[in-house]
């Protein structure tokens, strides 16, 4: 179809544009591969296969934003089969008769069939493309979606601040359409013996245009032409996404959700020294640095960030679109030196970075399987290492952690206290042989609000003939959430404290009522020796019953109840069921809250966050997820006592605190699961014989 | 700048505090460092920042456990760590003092810091002592410690929310009651990575004190009577203080 003069323009324009496109490609890997080592992955080949079909059908979306997701595979499967469409298009341009217009009837050895069949599909694909397309361009730039607005108070590269972002989108909104608008036309040029039923969409336009020489030149280049300019530009802007998302996916975080990567990689190549955590973006490792190219910005982790919600200047979005234009104006631009930019200062704000509660929702979401939580974790390590000026509240509980094993400023020896106060005994399991040990956590052992439940829970445990035992003043925090403040230091003293009591107790398997216990002693004791089978009490207390050892004595039917997953036991660790089968079985009448199970919302207090000092104005994620069960409530509306039930002895404090400064305690009451059991089984506190004084 | 800072081991209140014959239970409690000496050594570290010199910290070892302290502070910024192997868990503040004194008075420092008072010494005796026994000025209560051309500016907290500036040539003692900036966090990595290659120099103890107070008997308070908490629903509980505040005649 191109005369000679077309062709050669043509092969010089492919060549520049491959040269550009290698270019890009290779300033990116180059960027990537500055990065630290990463854990390593088992099976690459399968992962990245397993990731592809993911993303054939689309599935890790479809998590979040459903009606958006459903257009955005209009986009996805009209920009695969315009893989195709400009390949032939190029054909057709260079191969003298190759054209594929009314089934391809001039060419030899091509089935008529398929060619229709392909026909039809670019066609139709070309009009799903100009929907989808058009849907964003009006979502982004007249709708004005404050979904892919940020916070004023959230760290903005200065390029994003003045609208990079949106200028990337409208460049390759405006080429999308241009694109398929000027391929149809090229078809529908091309149709010079009238429609071909097998494209409904150019015979249209042929039926208003009709066929022409001249038309389907001109269309061919717009089309063609355009192509050749957008690819080198697509490795240069947000659009990257479109090659690395799969890959991204493929590569993901392999170990569980609940294990963090080690502060310094497993691997340090000879002669250099790596402090642990990261200051600069090259201290990430290179996984996490490749997010950011595969980051689209939809900032599907800032809808879900607890953090973000309570106003604070947190968007892991943000974090990923900052690391991604430092990148680029440190490597493609002309400030190399950028790459040493503190990424408190570049990429995320220190307010920002002690915000987080690592509830996973952010990576949980993220569809090409980023990891910002865990960026943040790495910038809190190196902060913590250099000296920072830590939160009052947060340096108090670690200097704590560090002289008493526990953040409550308690001594060690009263960390049993509870236990010595109970009408029967309770064995010591470092110093007679056990069968469940319970790690009872620092929240359950000494806040007045939870020991209550704690006691319960070993009445139970007692009355149902479990063989249990605690470590008493040998016990020390589990470390969960020193870790992910950043302290790994004290972790790692933490994990020997307790690996040496656990040597010094005989069990089989461990109990824990505290998720964020349960979480790092299932997933990360393992790698300092600790190789435990851990239980969260919710499966323990549904197997008794499994076993007969509990028997409902009375069904709870007059309560309504809502349950809140943890996230340390649910988005983390999978814990979804034994909860609500324990619900069930004691037979209220049970609501499920629309965030529920892996897309719990945060209760706020994890991450440190429930030692800061000082509190943020703005409803806090606990006060808005009553009010959630109170809205799921009224959906359904009895006059039965309304239950909010925890799992988790800080879920108690956080929304036994949010009940009353939402002022609803005549609506919702919050109790933990043991007490529905104690009451369904029939199992009471003592009666006390005479009144308790303490001293004034 | 030669900067010393004394420092106190002290049984801990976080636990409850067990008492034996005149004296607390010393085997059944945990020792701690006491907290006003966090804000002196912060004050000297700070200190030795502004002016360039060195930080040596030094404590009587009543229970063969300060190396831990001692670790902690070098890992706050401390450069040299010195302890007087007393293994006395019942040394009195005059006694330590007296130890303290005669081995700061070989360091021949510009300044040494105290913490203003302990749980245990709660009349503040250490620093002063130790003045006394060097034969150097002492102010206590101190809120910020500056130095140049060997003067220290001092503020000095009062109470009712006065406050004094001094000028004080160099020798002296200062009785640390907060530092200038909260204390810094000691990373446990860097404490632990210290604790395995510095050095703590040992001293033995130089002899009694001349003087001193001695227990005659330790006994928890007795309770004279106790609160009483108000229960109901929040407007119950307020009806309730309206009543009590007009029974006292306060409303």
């Amino acid at each position: 179809m191109l005369t000679s003069i077309e062709k050669i323009i043509f092969i010089l324009l492919a060549l520049t544009s491959a040269g550009f496109t290698i270019h890009g490609f290779k300033t990116i890997i180059d960027s990537v591969r500055k990065g630290r080592s990463a854990p390593e992955l088992k099976n690459v080949p399968g992962s990245l296969i397993k990731a592809g079909i993911t993303v054939l059908f689309q599935r890790t979306i479809l998590k979040a934003r459903k009606i958006l997701s459903v257009i955005h595979m209009g986009l996805f499967f009209g920009l695969i089969t315009y893989a195709f469409v400009n390949l032939f298009d190029a054909l057709e341009g260079l191969v003298p008769g190759f054209t594929l217009t009314y089934g391809g009837a001039h060419l030899a050895y091509v089935p008529t069939g398929l060619v229709n069949a392909f026909n039809l599909i670019s066609d139709l694909m070309s009009g799903a493309l100009l929907i989808a397309i058009t849907v964003f361009l009006v979502r982004r730039f007249f709708v004005k979606d404050k979904a892919l607005t940020f916070r004023d108070n959230v760290l903005l590269n200065d390029k994003v601040k003045a609208g990079a972002q949106s200028r990337d989108s409208l460049i390759v909104d405006v080429f999308v359409i241009m694109h398929v608008s000027a391929h149809l036309m090229a078809q529908a040029f091309r149709l010079d013996q009238g429609a071909d039923p097998f494209m409904p969409i150019a015979s249209f336009l042929n039926s208003i245009f009709g066929a022409s020489q001249i038309g389907l030149h001109v269309a061919w280049w717009i089309s063609i032409g355009w192509v050749m300019f957008i690819i080198p530009y697509l490795s240069r802007s947000k659009h990257t996404h479109f090659f690395i998302a799969p890959v991204n996916l493929g590569l993901a975080k392999q170990n569980p959700r609940g294990q963090l990567d080690p502060a310094i990689p497993l691997k340090v190549p000879n002669g250099n020294h790596y402090d642990p955590g990261a200051k600069i973006i090259t201290d990430l490792s290179w996984k996490r640095i490749l997010d950011s190219y595969a980051c689209v910005q939809c900032n599907r982790c800032q809808d879900v960030c607890p953090a973000n919600f309570y106003g604070r200047p947190l968007s892991p979005s943000a974090l990923e679109v900052n690391k991604r234009y430092l990148l680029k104006e440190a490597t493609f631009g002309s400030h190399p030196d950028r790459l040493l930019l503190p990424l408190t200062e570049a990429v995320i704000s220190p307010e920002a970075v002690w915000s987080c509660t690592t509830c996973y929702a952010c990576v949980r979401v993220c569809p090409v399987g980023n990891e910002p939580m865990a960026d943040i974790v790495d910038i809190r390590r190196r902060m913590i290492v250099d000296g920072a000026e830590l939160d009052s509240g947060v340096q108090n509980a670690l200097q704590s952690l560090a002289t008493n094993g526990n953040w409550m400023s308690k001594g060690k020896r009263l960390r049993g206290r509870w236990a010595k106060e109970m009408e029967f005994s309770i064995k010591n399991a470092t110093e007679e042989p056990v069968e469940h040990l319970w790690f009872v956590g620092d929240t359950a052992s000494f806040d007045e609000r939870v020991v209550p439940n704690t006691k319960m829970v070993a009445r139970i445990f007692n009355h149902a003939g479990l063989d249990f035992g605690i470590m008493y003043q040998n016990e020390s925090n589990a470390g969960n959430d020193v870790r992910r403040v950043g302290e790994e230091g004290l972790f790692e003293q933490l994990v020997e404290q307790n690996m040496q009591a656990f040597g010094k107790a005989q069990f089989q398997r461990i109990v824990t009522t505290d998720p964020h216990s349960f979480n790092t002693l299932k997933n990360e004791y393992p790698q300092f020796g600790g190789k435990f089978e851990v239980k969260h009490y919710t499966v323990t207390l549904l197997k008794l019953f499994e076993e007969g050892k509990l028997t409902i004595k009375k069904e709870l039917s007059h309560y309504k109840v809502t349950f809140h997953d943890p996230c340390y036991l649910g988005r983390y660790n999978g814990g979804f069921t034994a909860p609500r089968k324990l619900l069930e079985l004691v037979g209220v009448e049970f609501d499920e809250m629309p965030r529920n199970c892996e897309n719990s919302f945060c209760c706020g207090a994890g991450g440190g966050q429930i030692w800061m000092g000082k509190v943020a104005p703005g409803e806090r994620p606990a006060e808005n997820r009553i009010k959630e069960a109170l809205t799921t409530f009224e959906k359904n509306p009895s006059d039965k006592k309304q239950l909010f039930i925890v799992t988790c002895p800080k879920d108690m404090i956080m929304y036994s605190d949010a009940v009353k400064t939402t002022s609803n305690e005549s609506k919702i009451e919050v109790r933990d699961i043991i007490q529905l059991i104690a009451e369904a089984v029939g199992v009471e506190e003592p009666v006390l014989t005479q009144a308790v004084t303490s001293p004034a | 700048m030669d900067i010393v800072v004394a420092i106190k081991h002290i049984p801990s209140i976080a636990d409850d505090l067990p008492v034996k014959g005149n004296n607390v239970d010393f085997d059944s409690v945990d020792f701690v460092l006491n907290e006003f000496d966090e804000q002196s050594i912060e004050q000297a570290v700070l200190v030795k920042e502004a002016v360039d010199g060195t930080v040596t910290v030094i404590g009587v070892d009543l229970i063969g456990e300060l190396d831990n302290i001692l670790h902690l502070a070098l890992a706050k910024g401390a450069d040299k760590a010195i302890k007087i192997t007393a293994d006395d868990p019942a040394a009195s503040s005059h006694q330590q003092a007296k130890w303290l004194s005669d081995a700061i008075k070989s360091l021949s420092p510009d300044i040494v810091f105290a913490g203003v008072q302990a749980s245990n010494d709660l009349d503040g005796q250490i620093g002063p002592m130790i003045a006394a026994y060097l034969d150097m000025p002492y102010i206590g209560g101190v809120s910020s410690v500056e130095i140049s051309d060997h003067t220290a500016t001092i503020n000095k907290e009062f109470s009712g929310g006065f406050g004094a500036k001094y000028a004080v040539s160099l020798p002296m003692v200062v009785g640390v009651q907060a530092a200038s900036k909260p204390p810094r966090y000691a990373p446990i990595s860097k404490v632990r990575q210290i604790a395995q290659t510095a050095t703590i120099e040992k001293i033995a103890p130089s002899g009694d004190a001349s003087a001193g107070l001695a227990f005659k008997k330790m006994a928890a308070p007795v309770a004279t009577g106790h609160a009483e908490m108000l229960t109901g629903s929040s407007k119950e509980v307020a009806a309730k203080i309206v009543e009590l505040l007009k029974s006292k005649g306060l409303a």
